[in-house]
């Protein structure tokens, strides 16, 4: 059996004195496709910013990549390179002086070979006509394409992302997602992503952690999907809702 | 030539007037840069506040017999970090707090001056600044704050672009990004303190943001935008100054006024080559 990139064992983290997420414990195998779906306020986000060193946490242990992080939340330098995060929505204002390429080289390590690597993940991600054009001026599928390649122009293991497909149109969010896949099968990555298509979660997501501030239950989505588990973790309306919705 | 346009060339030739381009140019590099970031984190607000409690800073340095540059610096620090402070424990929104500390300061700064028997500086100088008035041993922490903030500058230009593009995906990239914004914060308030010897109190904010303004209706590169900046604030300082001696007119309202038709210029060269380059674009669809 091949070992754990990410361990979770019996996590607590509150905020402002408030617990928001209790003894959670799950595993991300290699190369493996990750959801988390979930309620608003369910803890999606602090459980996610947890993991990836932005938030301290107060119970249990995370071990990411070999590592057990400290609970105040700072990742070792060796494991922040190899692990990426991607907030819900960045907070660019209009006219951001900052060119597509000039953003995409700053995803680069110190030891990165940046006139390699960065012409290299904007190709791998279908966005070189877009190097010169300020961040700014992107469409929500180009500029998710454009994060895609920051997170990827230096080798990462595991790509984090709190709802990638925001504020996309169904055709952008397919391409999207397609494109995560080819990133996992060609470079092994690992990915976990919180999400609220849970039609996007049923085609490609190999492993679901329903969370609504405890885990309800985690498995394969033909497992985690089912309308019993969907109801325990949304209730009965949001089912009725579904089903009015597909008929 | 004009007669006005030949004595204003002989100015060049005396000493304050060498002294005044020299502290106007390195006030406006310095003002360009961290203008630069502050328009982008949106603390154009805040240059505006600190430069009006700056007058309260030099009114107190009168009160206590100190001389204002040995107050003010520290004074502007100060301010800064009791603003930041409240905005992050306060639940007035920004823009209401920055105005009420703006106004508080300003009133107070006014009550104490008249106050004081025979003040010794004109209100007029502390309003409009008196750039003429810059003296050597000005020039010496001016140029310190110069190379301080250039290295700055260089070291954290990485931090300041994910800070500024977001915070949280700045942090997940390792950048320490309280400190950097406290960092940013204290060289923001030394650049108002020493610029308003130049321009001011009034017209402090204008001189920081202005720059940053044109630089941005004009870049397409962070590394453009930041360099633009500061030499649009290094030209608009020599240009205002040579304004003032031709036309004979405070010095400090002609560098922003400068400023202020270089930023007009900018948004018509920018209408125009959008209207251009949409025409080119309608004429190859056809």
């Amino acid at each position: 059996m091949t070992a754990s990139l990410l361990e979770v064992n019996d996590l607590c983290i509150a905020r402002a004195g408030h617990e928001v997420v209790s003894g959670v414990s799950f595993a991300l195998q290699p190369g493996s496709d990750t959801a988390v779906i979930g309620p608003n306020g369910a803890g999606k986000s602090t459980l996610v910013q947890a993991l990836v060193g932005l938030l301290p946490h107060q119970g249990g242990t995370i071990r990411l990549l070999g590592h057990t992080l400290p609970r105040s939340g700072r990742l070792p330098r060796e494991v922040r390179d190899q692990v990426a995060y991607l907030p819900q929505k960045l907070l660019l204002d209009g006219r951001f002086p900052l060119s597509v390429s000039e953003f995409v080289r700053l995803g680069c390590s110190p030891c990165c070979n940046r006139r390699k690597a960065v012409p290299a993940a904007l190709e791998r991600l279908q966005v070189s006509h877009l190097r010169r054009r300020l961040l700014s001026e992107l469409s929500g599928g180009e500029l998710q394409r454009v994060l895609l390649a920051f997170c990827t122009v230096h080798p990462r293991k595991l790509l984090v992302f709190d709802e990638p497909r925001t504020g996309l149109d169904p055709q952008a969010a397919v391409q999207l997602q397609e494109l995560l896949q080819q990133l996992r099968l060609q470079e092994g990555l690992t990915i976990l992503q919180i999400t609220h298509d849970l039609s996007m979660v049923r085609r490609s997501s190999d492993w679901v952690l329903c969370l609504n501030r405890s885990l309800c239950c985690q498995g394969p989505p033909e497992h985690t999907l089912s309308r019993e588990e969907l109801e325990r973790l949304y209730g009965r309306d949001y089912v009725l809702y579904e089903h009015s919705h597909h008929h | 030539m004009a007669p006005e346009l030949i004595s204003s060339l002989s100015l060049w030739q005396e000493p304050f007037m060498q002294r005044a381009l020299i502290g106007g140019v390195i006030s406006g590099i310095l003002g360009g840069w961290v203008g630069s970031i502050a328009v982008l984190r949106q603390l154009s607000f805040f240059a505006e506040a600190l430069g009006q409690a700056s007058l309260l800073g030099i009114s107190l340095a009168l009160l206590l017999g100190l001389s204002p540059p040995v107050l003010l610096w520290p004074f502007a620090l100060g301010f800064a970090w009791l603003l930041r402070e409240l905005l992050k424990r306060s639940s007035l929104s920004a823009d209401a707090l920055l105005s009420l500390m703006c106004s508080g300061a300003l009133a107070l700064s006014v009550v104490l001056l008249s106050s004081l028997p025979g003040a010794r500086l004109s209100l007029q100088q502390l309003l409009f600044g008196d750039i003429l008035g810059i003296a050597w041993v000005d020039l010496i922490p001016l140029a310190l704050l110069l190379v301080v903030t250039l290295a700055y500058g260089v070291i954290s230009r990485r931090a300041q672009i994910l800070i500024s593009v977001d915070p949280v995906l700045a942090r997940s990239r390792g950048v320490a990004v309280e400190t950097h914004r406290l960092i940013l914060l204290g060289l923001l308030a030394l650049v108002v303190a020493a610029s308003i010897k130049a321009v001011g109190v009034l017209l402090i904010s204008g001189f920081v943001v202005i720059p940053a303004c044109v630089a941005r209706l004009l870049s397409r590169s962070f590394n453009v935008y930041v360099l633009l900046a500061a030499g649009i604030g290094a030209l608009s300082a020599v240009l205002g100054l040579f304004g003032s001696a031709v036309f004979n007119q405070p010095s400090g309202p002609m560098v922003v006024l400068v400023q202020a038709l270089l930023f007009v210029m900018a948004l018509l060269a920018g209408r125009w080559v959008a209207q251009t380059t949409t025409a080119a674009s309608v004429d190859r669809a056809r």
